[in-house]
């Protein structure tokens, strides 16, 4: 279980988070979303025990992640988002290494032959050979393959084609099925929607919003397209209090929170063309926090 | 050792032609302590000519920057582009990193202590020069000790900004400031003083080789101030952020 209480980080220039609160229950996935920059990576830069919080604490499994990292991070396997590895170590020595530094736990061996065979990794190749994605490969492998009780990850698809998205998102499914706690920052909405059960949406340092996946989905913000026959419909849509982006003549795109009225007024008023709703993607129901 | 091979093969020579002792001897002090060759020490000998060619101001500058250079990459620079990121996420702690990496700095150190004895012997026996190796081993544990200082010092520097161009710009500028001491410090009477300040005061091969001195008290010293630099560097990564 991952509890943050009141998270506060601020660097020297003033970016940073303030007062971010939230828990990830043990066997769940929760996913953190929001644009660069906004507090995603320090999160987790705290929760490893990288930083020291100036505010509010960080807990693993009721350990401080700053004061108890060590014995934290026997619990964690963690994949960094911008990953450097001592190139010249082969894919395989760097396993090694990393296990060795774990301690040699029962069963990373084999669960590494596993995942080396399932994300098709040539593991003997030097690192300073690898290419981008090769290189997300083996920095996931290095995380998965620890069967740790908590797994934190930084945009851990990035680098990866839609074919490894697909087999990481099967392996985290797996993992979840173990009762693995999933915490994860990510830009793909697609990921977070499939394996994740809540997520936080954050931005400028501040936590926006925690929701379960379903509430997000079912935000009652529903888009339309909508066009109408005439300038003086046009007009109409226009000065409207309705919140429309007009995509070409007499062709409007208009988000409806909530209440359905008020659109149904302003239509009965005009005489429609075409009329259809867009589907509600996480995607939009996130972009919401952006604007 | 290649350096030290022709050093060992052009002294015969030199030494057989009076003119050479005589242009050393004309030479003045200030000149001779710029290039580290001690103004009371007989200028002739085989210890007068590889300190003065080799161990009094090359060896020992290239030595020190090799010592600021690595250190400042193996961490500072390590912290920087990241590539400390994954071993710091395991439950190895921070202190056990720096002394691996401490550790290799060390061993590289003690490797090429060894590589500049074997050069050294092998270049005397094969030119036939006598010397007493004890004395070679003795001043090769000095300097052991003396870059282990500096070493540790570019840790400290490399834990307290772990930005590797912070940590080398500090560390090399205390080396180079030391250097200077040590120079400006030889140049008159009036300035000895200032080689007190220095670092590389503890650090003087000639006397070494000529036995003049015993560096045992030199090599006590400066192995202690490696390791309390050591435990400092420690305990400021502890509780250092790293932006890994």
């Amino acid at each position: 279980m991952i509890e943050v209480q009141q998270l506060t980080k601020v660097y020297p220039k003033g970016r940073g988070i303030h007062g971010l609160s939230f828990q990830v229950e043990a066997g769940t996935a929760f996913g953190f979303l929001g644009p660069n920059g906004a507090g995603k990576t320090t999160t987790i830069r705290l929760l490893m025990g990288f930083m020291k919080p100036d505010q509010g604490s960080a807990l693993i499994h009721g350990q401080d992640c700053w004061r108890d990292r060590e014995s934290v991070k026997r619990r964690v396997g963690y994949l960094p988002g911008e990953l450097h590895f001592m190139e010249n170590l082969t894919g395989l020595e760097f396993l090694e290494l990393i296990a060795g530094m774990h301690g040699e736990r029962w069963g990373i061996k084999q669960k590494r032959k596993r995942l080396i065979q399932v994300l098709d990794l040539e593991c003997r190749k030097t690192i300073r050979k690898m290419s981008k994605g090769m290189k997300q490969k083996l920095g996931l492998i290095s995380a998965l393959m620890l069967d740790a009780e908590v797994l934190i990850m930084d945009e851990p698809t990035s680098g990866l084609d839609p074919l490894m998205q697909k087999v990481f998102m099967e392996l985290i499914l797996e993992e979840k099925k173990k009762g693995t706690t999933i915490f994860m920052s990510s830009h793909q909405f697609q990921e977070i929607e499939r394996t994740c059960e809540r997520v936080g949406i954050i931005r400028e340092g501040q936590l926006l919003s925690i929701q379960s996946i379903h509430e997000l989905q079912q935000m009652e913000y529903r888009t339309f397209e909508i066009e109408v026959k005439s300038t003086e419909d046009a007009e109409t849509i226009e000065e409207s209090e309705l919140e429309w982006t007009k995509v070409d003549v007499g062709f409007y795109r208009i988000r409806v929170a909530k209440d359905m009225g008020q659109l149904f007024q302003v239509l009965a008023k005009v005489q429609v063309k075409r009329f259809a709703q867009c589907s509600l993607e996480l995607e939009d129901a996130f972009m919401q926090y952006y604007r | 050792m290649a350096y030290e091979w022709l050093l060992t093969w052009v002294y015969p020579i030199v030494s057989k032609n009076p003119a050479v002792t005589e242009i050393a001897e004309s030479i003045p002090s200030a000149v001779k302590t710029v290039f580290g060759v001690s103004d009371q020490a007989p200028v002739d000998t085989f210890e007068a000519f590889i300190s003065a060619q080799f161990f009094a101001r090359i060896w020992t500058l290239l030595l020190a920057l090799y010592g600021v250079n690595t250190a400042t990459s193996l961490l500072a620079g390590s912290i920087e582009d990241g590539t400390l990121a994954i071993p710091l996420a395991t439950p190895i702690s921070r202190s056990a990193l720096l002394a691996t990496q401490a550790g290799v700095l060390t061993s590289a150190n003690g490797v090429l202590m060894g590589a500049t004895l074997l050069g050294l012997f092998s270049g005397t026996a094969r030119f036939k020069i006598k010397i007493e190796h004890w004395r070679y081993c003795r001043m090769s544990l000095l300097g052991f000790a003396f870059f282990s200082v500096i070493s540790m010092y570019s840790f400290l520097f490399s834990a307290w900004f772990p930005e590797k161009e912070r940590a080398l710009a500090y560390a090399a500028g205390l080396t180079l400031a030391f250097y200077g001491l040590d120079i400006i410090g030889g140049l008159s009477e009036k300035l000895s003083w200032v080689r007190k300040l220095s670092l590389f005061q503890c650090f003087q091969p000639q006397e070494v080789l000529e036995d003049r001195i015993d560096p045992g008290r030199q090599i006590l010293g400066l192995t202690g101030g490696a390791i309390i630099l050591w435990l400092l560097a420690q305990r400021i990564l502890e509780e250092k952020d790293l932006v890994l």
